[in-house]
Order: structure tokens, then sequence, then C-alpha cells
């Protein structure tokens, strides 16, 4: 009765002292180093965006959406840039999430062997490669057997750059619908085709979604390979067979100007694209990201 | 049956348990039948005595073997050569308990009997001694799970119920000739009918026995001697 | 022509499947060695044996899920309808629509309940609105699930308990009127009572289908088939009625796994 109930004795309990002590030395150690390492990306991302918001929000106006780029001094606007990346990007995706989806499903379920395997590598391989290369090779595919820049070679550019990131998240999103739900489908007498397009890329929806919006984020920015296939229009101009403007371009032939009120518009379009490449980095997590993908 | 033993060794080791309080029950079940037919064939008073004082026993063994016996049932599902070993249990130790009991009631009437100037009991003699040989045989074709032991055995069963018969139309003869025989003679038909009785038992054991190492049933009708001509007999 | 004729004729007193002197190979690998054994007409066959011993493979064979992966082949003869359904020429979508396959984990396509059973009915049969209704109910009652779904047909099934998912996905299988009904291990990955539910299912079941069930379960084969076959190696060891095999099995092997005295 004299003993607590906290102080029966039981020796089980006790751990040589220093090595606890290391082990615990150890581990804030760790914890600091990561937590530092965190906020030095933190404080570089936050740096950035701030810039921008700083010096983007002063240029912001409605005459920011409904007027396009004009000479200095004059009021201008962004409206040819924004429509243009819209279009390009959209015909992008139009364009290359098909493909990309094909070659991904061709690669999960179809593809063996040698072809296979060297259609992932080129695969991988374009996601890595330097994306001015990609506007050169249309360039000359495209670009100079027809005579001139265009709004249709730029969106074919930004389509060979989505292509690999379409095939990657489709091919990975399909192989991690289980055996078990194809072979249901088989067992019930569907062809594979028919299992693949109705179950299996149904299961795999949200994945292969977010691949293609992460697709979107990632050419909505592009800039290198639109410089020899779009070109930039400092008009306003929708067709696809002429040059077209893009946000991207046009921030990189204002921000280097020696003009005040090109810059700034350098600066609110840069704030735009970063917005929303955010904001479609922001609808894949809450869209689609309680589910895993 | 099988060499192998099984993956989890207390089941073996359960299964073991109750194989061996059937062996106990069986040699305690042989000594009482033994002692009996001793006291009434010899008049050995001495003999006697045993039988009963061995029955609390037995039962005490019946029902740890039934215990046992349910439980494993209930908790190791038994399957094939298992399920039939426990089965078989259930059943023979409740034939050894009958043939215990009809051990102690013939060695108490052994007690009673004067036999002095009674019949001739050269038929119980044989009918003791065969029914007393064909338990002990029983009870090693258990013991050792020999099918052609257990079916031997139940052959055998036929010699015993000729010999009930015979002996049934002897005591008859000998209560016709002289009445003051009457009480004796019905002591001893009934002894001879217990004796009968543990042949049966005993049989039962046998085809337990075969049914546990083989799995087959012996055929329901078994040669039995004697039957018949009783029964033209007794009407 | 006139000789398959014949033999389709006599097919009703035969048993549902025949399988003769079948080999299979993964690869290299012999899985399974010349089995013969018949599945019979409207009666649960019970397949039982250790992991990797072929009784999933044999399943497989029937229906030719194999087909799915290159390098396994199979040899011999799977009689079923009057055809030798691993050889040339069969229509395999039609078989694995007249022998159908339940899974070992549920496998609810992500769509709704209702569309789950409909995929398959209109792989193989034209219906209109109304009697694939009709058809809907009349499965989901026989698996005994239209009570608890019946409100929420368009709900998505994959929200259903696991039980319930199973119990879908047979329904989901005897929507497009197979003769064969395979399961492989279909309560595994589900609780008693669901497991319970299952196996008072397959009585049912097998007054219409014939049954093949794989089990790791010797007491839910011993409750629900008719006849068991015991897989050892690759070989069918031994084959009987259920109560032969767990009283009274002829081979020292089968009498050794089923009272547990292996390895």
């Amino acid at each position: 009765m004299s003993e607590g109930n906290g102080s029966i004795r039981d020796d089980g309990w006790k751990v040589n002292s220093t090595l606890a002590m290391r082990r615990r030395l150890m581990d804030r150690l760790a914890t600091v180093l990561s937590l530092l390492a965190t906020s030095v990306a933190l404080i570089a991302l936050g740096s950035i965006l701030f810039t921008l918001v700083v010096r983007g929000v002063g240029g912001l106006s409605l005459i920011t959406f409904t007027h396009s780029t004009a000479s200095p001094g004059q009021e201008g606007g962004l409206a040819n840039a924004i429509v243009g990346s819209l279009i390009q990007t959209a015909m992008a995706i139009l364009i290359g999430a098909p493909v990309g989806m094909m070659c991904g499903i061709y690669l999960s379920d179809y593809g063996r062997g040698w072809l296979a395997s060297t259609t992932r590598f080129v695969s991988d391989m374009l996601l890595s490669a330097p994306s001015i290369l990609i506007g050169l090779f249309i360039y000359q595919l495209v670009v100079v057997p027809s005579g001139q820049f265009s709004g249709l070679a730029g969106s074919l550019a930004l389509a060979i750059l989505a292509l690999p990131i379409v095939v990657r998240t489709t091919e990975d999103m399909l192989r991690l619908v289980p055996i078990s739900l194809r072979e249901a489908g088989i067992g019930l007498g569907a062809s594979k085709w028919r299992v693949i397009v109705f179950i299996c890329l149904r299961a795999a929806k949200t994945g292969v979604l977010t691949g293609i919006l992460l697709a979107v984020a990632r050419v909505a920015g592009e800039t290198a390979p639109l410089l020899f296939t779009s070109l930039g229009n400092l008009d306003w101009s929708v067709s696809l067979t002429r040059p077209m403007a893009s946000l991207p371009v046009t921030i990189y032939q204002y921000a280097g100007s020696a003009f005040e009120d090109w810059v700034q518009l350098a600066w609110t379009g840069a704030l735009l694209v970063t917005l929303g490449v955010l904001f479609i980095n922001i609808l894949v997590r809450i869209g689609f990201g309680r589910k895993g993908a | 049956m099988t060499e192998a033993t099984h993956t989890v060794k207390s089941y073996e080791q359960e299964l073991e348990h109750l194989r061996s309080l059937m062996r106990q029950m069986g040699g305690l079940v042989e000594r009482q039948t033994a002692q009996a037919v001793k006291a009434i064939v010899d008049g050995d008073d001495e003999a006697a005595i045993e039988p009963p004082e061995l029955d609390p026993e037995v039962d005490e063994l019946e029902r740890e073997a039934e215990a046992l016996a349910i439980r494993i049932l209930a908790l190791r599902s038994p399957m094939a050569v298992d399920l039939r070993t426990i089965v078989a249990a259930l059943k023979i130790t409740g034939d050894l308990e009958r043939i215990g009991d009809y051990a102690s009631s013939i060695a108490r009437r052994a007690m009673k009997l004067d036999m002095e100037g009674g019949p001739s009991l050269v038929g119980l003699r044989s009918m003791g001694r065969l029914v007393q040989d064909n338990l002990r045989r029983a009870i090693d074709a258990l013991a050792n799970e020999d099918r052609d032991a257990s079916v031997a055995v139940w052959q055998a069963d036929a010699a015993v119920d000729e010999l009930y018969t015979a002996m049934f139309r002897e005591l008859m003869t000998y209560m016709m000739e002289d009445p003051r025989n009457i009480g004796t003679c019905i002591h001893l038909m009934f002894v001879a009918k217990n004796l009968e009785r543990i042949g049966d038992h005993t049989t039962n054991i046998a085809e337990r026995v075969y049914y546990a190492v083989t799995g087959e049933m012996l055929p329901s009708v078994r040669p039995r001697g004697g039957r018949g001509n009783m029964a033209s007999l007794q009407s | 022509m006139i000789g398959q004729a014949s033999q389709e004729t006599k097919v009703a007193e035969k048993p549902a499947i025949a399988v003769r002197n079948l080999d299979f190979y993964y690869g290299d690998n012999k899985a399974l060695r010349n089995i013969t054994m018949d599945f019979q007409r409207r009666k649960v066959t019970g397949m039982i044996g250790p992991s990797g011993c072929g009784k999933s493979t044999l399943l497989r064979v029937l229906n030719r899920m194999y087909d799915l992966y290159p390098g396994q082949r199979a040899t011999g003869e799977v009689l079923f309808a009057g055809r030798n359904v691993i050889g040339s020429g069969v229509d395999i979508n039609r078989l694995r629509a007249r022998v159908g396959m339940v899974f070992q984990k549920p496998t609810p396509f992500p769509m709704s309940i209702y569309d789950n059973i409909a995929f398959g009915v209109k792989l193989h049969e034209k219906l209109s609105r109304s009697e694939m209704d009709a058809r809907v109910e009349d499965v989901l009652r026989r698996v005994a699930l239209w009570g608890e779904v019946k409100d929420r047909l368009k709900a998505s099934a994959t929200a259903l308990s696991g039980g319930q998912q199973q119990r879908l996905c047979i329904a989901r299988t005897i929507a497009t009127r197979p003769e064969v009904v395979l399961l492989d291990e279909p309560t595994s990955a589900l609780d008693p009572v669901s497991t319970a539910r299952i196996e008072e299912l397959l009585d049912e079941l097998k007054k219409e289908f014939t049954i093949a069930i794989v089990t790791h379960n010797m007491q839910q084969a011993a409750r629900c088939a008719d006849q068991v076959a015991f897989f050892y190696l690759g070989e069918l060891v031994e084959m009987d009625s259920t109560d032969r095999m767990f009283t009274a099995p002829k081979e020292t092997r089968t009498q050794d796994y089923i009272t547990g005295r292996f390895g």
C-alpha cells in the first residue's frame, strides 16, 4: 500500500541512458535541419510571389483585360496575350491529351518488348528535353514549310510539351488500377479495349485528369517553344494561321524594354500567369487530392 | 493410418490424451470382466469384490473422455481420421462403460449364488473365457488401431451367441428336471445374458475401431450364431 | 458439324464441364499435370489444396482467363457445351459470359450499382430500358441485395460494404445468364456474417448454376460443396463426394492436408 499505483517496480522500462540521450539528440538535430531546409525553399518561393504581387498588382485594371498591347505611352493591355495563351494552351491540350492518353494506354496495357520500352524512353526524354529544342523542331517542321509563324505552330509545340506528361500520368494511373478489376471486366466477356476505356480509365479518372491539368499548368507558362513558332503579335488576332500573342512571350519582350509602362505590363502578365498556374494546382489539390491522385 | 503428426502440437496431444483415456478404460474394464468371470466360474468370492469397486473409476474416465471429445469437436473442427477417431471414442467409451456395468452385475450375482450342488457350469466357463478373450482382443485392436484384428473380433461373436443359446437350453432343462434349481438357474440365466451383452458391446467396439481406422462401416448384419434357433425355441 | 450437333444433344446428361488430360504451363513451369475431372451440372464443386497447388490455375483455365497473359498455355481438353474451349476457334468473350467468374476481392466497377450489372449484360444482349430494369432487380433480389440497395441504384457501387460488394459482383456475374459460375476464394476478404450470406447464396444458386469454388477454408468447402477435389503440386490427388472427402479420404496426402498434418 505504501507504493502508489504508478510505482510498481518493473525494470523493463529502464534503458541504457547514454544511448537514449544520443538518440534524442540525433532526433532533434534531424528535425532542426529539415526545418531549416524547408524554410529556405519557402522563403525563396514566398519572396518571388511577394515581388510579383507587389510589382504586378499596380498595373492590374480593367484595361489589362480589354485592350491589346499598344505602343509605349499609349493605353495598352494584355487582352491579345491572354486570349492567345488561352487558345494555344487549349489547342495544345486538345491535341496532346488524347494522343498522350492513347500512348499511356498503349504503354500500360498493350506495349511489350522493345517498342514499348523505346516509346517509354523517348517519352521520358521528351519530358526533360529543353523546351527551346521543341520550338526549333516545330519551326523546321511547320513554320519554314508554311512560310510564316502561326498560332497553330505554337499550339503544336506546346502539345509536344504536354504529351509526355500525359503519357506518364496515364500510364502510371492505369497501372495503379488493380489487375483484379481488369480481370473482372474480362471475366464478364468484355473485350480488352472496352475494359480499359469503360472500367480502367474510369477508375483512373482523377489521376489522368490531374495529369492533364498539370500539363496545362506546365505549358501555360512556356516561353521558349513559342518564340520560334507563334512568335507573338502586338495586335489582336485569334487566327491560328497568323502569329499569335501569348503571355509568356509578351512578358519576355516587355520585361527587357526601356519603357516603364511596358515593364509594368510584363510584371502584371507574370502575375496573371503565376496566378493561373497556382489556380490550376490548387484545383488539382482540392478536386482530386482526396483520392490520393 | 497416417505417420504424419499435426502441425498444431497441442491438437496432437489432445488426440493422444483421448486415446490414452480409452486405453485406461479398456484396461479397467478388461480387469472387471476377468474378475467377474473368475468369480462366477471358480466361485471365487474374493474376485467378486473388485468389479463393482472399479465402477466409479470407469464412469469417471468415461465422463472425462466425453468432455475431451466434445471439446476437440468444438474447438478443432476435426476432419477425416481425427473426426472418426473422436466419434468412435465417444461410442467406444460408452460401450466400455456398459461392459463394466455388466461385469459388476455378474460379480454381484456370483457373491449371492451358492453353487454347491448346482448345475454343471461347463458352458458358462467356456462362454466366460470366450467373451473375456474377445474383449481383450478388441481392446488390443483399439490400442493398435488394427483393422484385421477388429474384423476377427467382430466375427468371433458368433461363437458367443451359439454358446448362449446352448446355455439357455441347458438351463431350461435343469429347471424342468427339478424346480428347486429354478432360483439358481434364473441367476445363471442372467449371468449368461450379461455375458452375451458384453459380447455384443465388444462387437460394437470392434466395429468402431474398424470405422476409425478405415473410414468404412462394417455391414449392419453381422454373422450371428444361435439367435435363429433361440427364436424357434422361445415360440 | 453433324458430329458436333449430335454431341450437343447428349450434353444434358453429361457433366457441365469435363476436364481431360489437362496440362498447364506458366512459361516453362508446369503448373497443372494431367488433370481429369468432371464438374457436375447444378452441383457445387469445391477445390482445395495448399497455396500454389494449381486450384486457382485450373479455375482460370475454365474461362480462359489465362489468355490475358503471354507465356501461359494449356494443353488437353476442357469440354463445355460440346466444345473443347481451350482449343482454337472458340469465341472467348461468349465463353466468359457462359462461364462467369467471381474473384477473391470484391471488384465493383467505378460506376453505379445499376451500371455494374448492366455493363456485363449490355455486352451480350440488347435489352430495352424496362427489360434491363427487370434484369437488374431480378439478380439483385437473388443475391439478397435488392432490399438494401433498391433506393440507391444510381449510387456508386464502391460505397457498399465488402460483403455487399461481393454479392453485387455475384449478381453482376449471373446477370449475363451463365451456365457455370467460378468463384475464386470469394469470401477470404469478408467477415463471418458476410461469408455466411455468400454461402447461403451458393446453396440457392446451385439450383440453377454449376458452381466451382476455390477455397482455402476447408470448413467452407465442407459446408458448401457437393463434391470436393484436392490438389497438390499441380496434381489432382483425389476427388470424391464432400462427406467422403472429409470423413474418409482415400489418399494419405488428402488426409494429411485436411486434418492439418502438413509441413
